[in-house]
């Protein structure tokens, strides 16, 4: 059984991973990013508002806990 | 992919191998501790340990959340899986450490219904598909897990939703180090600090860390460049006989952390007055549990968890693999009856577990090397 995204564990409390920002909902403070290997997942951004597209975060069980350099993200 | 491949390059990891080796003293003997389970799984990947000299020896550090989970908190969970109208959610690693009676994986075997979630935005989106049955969410993890888990029930209160509620095994990280440092079979020379905790609470809470016990500390990156040239500073700091915190992950850390995650986790949380840790035993105000304000949504006011300590299996080693008295491969059931198929104790479950990592990536040669 694979638990986890690649081969870390999500409950690990260092472990972020970088995603884009694609689309933004403010209303209810949700973003739909994208990671390094293409996979989407809804992000909370209350902690780093405001964000847009385009935007690197560092994103960690579901939230962006910090802003990153745009060029961390991709290539 | 800038940030990646830079700091994963060969050569220029050779070059700062090459500093390292120069910067040790000849004679003496460096203990440094990677705090958290992101750089043991990092360091045994990319054979990071290969890299140093001998007199410089790793220690891993509590960081795992799983790995320092005592048996009698994943029992509270599965009595609450158990419960009939229970959807019972946790984070994947969590379902395979085992209890006294069992795993949640197996729990889930026997009927209950358990599910693996990444986030626990995600539990709460199950709540609300099913508004029928009572969702909890097992929450675990440090200072970088716990601003989740507080936007979600902060969430979850304000959209109105009744049959969410939380199991909370949150952690901080300054109380184990300072156990640690007050440990008297421990004696350590440094600290690679934790990256990504350090986005929410920032480099001041590890100030203590030189101020009090005259240690550096060197908050550090994910990638095996990250790590190397943690270690040089560190060596660096006790080549000058200076003592701070510093700071090498400042791409990704703010010195202040996330203030708005600090305050999100101040609304939500308290300190509860002692918390269990496998290995470490009970620690002063070193778990979080539900405010009052947040008490409705609180698990173990919803539900009757048994709430009784269980003594970790003699045969497992957990304790002092955590404290980082003994190696992983020094374990008497390292690779034998512990394995991450058939974990015994908590280190073998993670991928961040200190015994998993050594197990999957082959790199105790090292330490049989250094034993004969």
């Amino acid at each position: 059984m694979s638990a986890c995204r690649g081969d870390h564990c999500v409950t690990c409390s260092d472990e972020g991973i970088a995603m884009r920002v694609l689309r933004v909902d403010a209303a209810r403070g949700l973003a739909l990013c994208a990671g390094e290997d293409g996979a989407r997942s809804t992000v909370e951004i209350a902690l780093v508002e405001p964000v847009a597209p385009g935007d690197a975060l560092l994103v960690h069980a579901g939230v962006a806990l910090v802003r990153l350099e745009p060029a961390e993200v991709g290539a | 992919m800038r940030f990646v491949d830079e700091f994963r390059d060969a050569e220029l990891g050779r070059a700062v191998a090459t500093e390292i080796l120069g910067a040790v003293e000849p004679g003496r003997h460096y203990k440094l501790m990677e705090v958290c389970g992101g750089h043991t799984h990092a360091i045994y990947k990319y054979g990071v340990d290969d890299l140093l000299p001998e007199n410089v020896e790793l220690v891993h550090g509590p960081g795992c959340p799983v790995c320092v989970i005592p048996m009698g908190r994943v029992d509270d969970g599965i009595a609450i899986a158990r419960e009939p109208g229970v959807i019972f959610t946790c984070f994947g690693d969590m379902l395979r450490v085992p209890g006294s009676d069992g795993s949640l994986l197996e729990a889930k075997a026997a009927g209950a219904d358990v599910r693996m979630v990444y986030s626990p935005l995600d539990a709460l989106r199950i709540a609300k598909a099913n508004p029928a049955r009572e969702v909890v969410f097992f929450a675990i993890g440090f200072e970088t897990t716990a601003p989740s888990t507080a936007l979600t029930l902060k969430r979850a209160r304000a959209e109105g939703v009744r049959n969410f509620s939380c199991m909370c095994n949150h952690v901080t990280i300054v109380p184990p180090l300072r156990a640690l440092l007050d440990s008297p079979d421990l004696r350590l020379d440094g600290f690679i600090g934790p990256g990504h905790v350090s986005t929410v609470v920032g480099a001041r809470p590890f100030e203590f860390i030189p101020a009090d016990y005259g240690k550096p500390v060197v908050i550090a990156g994910f990638e095996p460049l990250d790590v190397l040239h943690a270690i040089r500073m560190l060596l660096a700091q006790l080549a000058e006989g200076r003592r701070a915190v510093e700071n090498q992950y400042t791409r990704v850390v703010p010195w202040e952390g996330n203030v708005r995650a600090l305050e999100a986790l101040a609304e939500v949380f308290e300190l509860r007055p002692h918390f269990e840790w496998r290995g470490l035993g009970f620690i002063s105000q070193s778990g979080l549990r539900l405010s009052d304000a947040y008490a409705e949504l609180d698990a173990e006011r919803r539900f009757a968890v048994p709430g009784v300590r269980v003594a970790d299996p003699k045969a497992c080693q957990c304790g002092e693999v955590l404290k980082g008295v003994i190696k992983p491969w020094e374990c008497k059931v390292f690779g034998t009856a512990c394995t991450p198929e058939r974990p015994i104790g908590t280190c073998m479950v993670s991928s961040e577990g200190a015994c998993a990592a050594y197990y999957n990536f082959g790199r105790f040669q090292r330490g049989e090397r250094a034993a004969l």
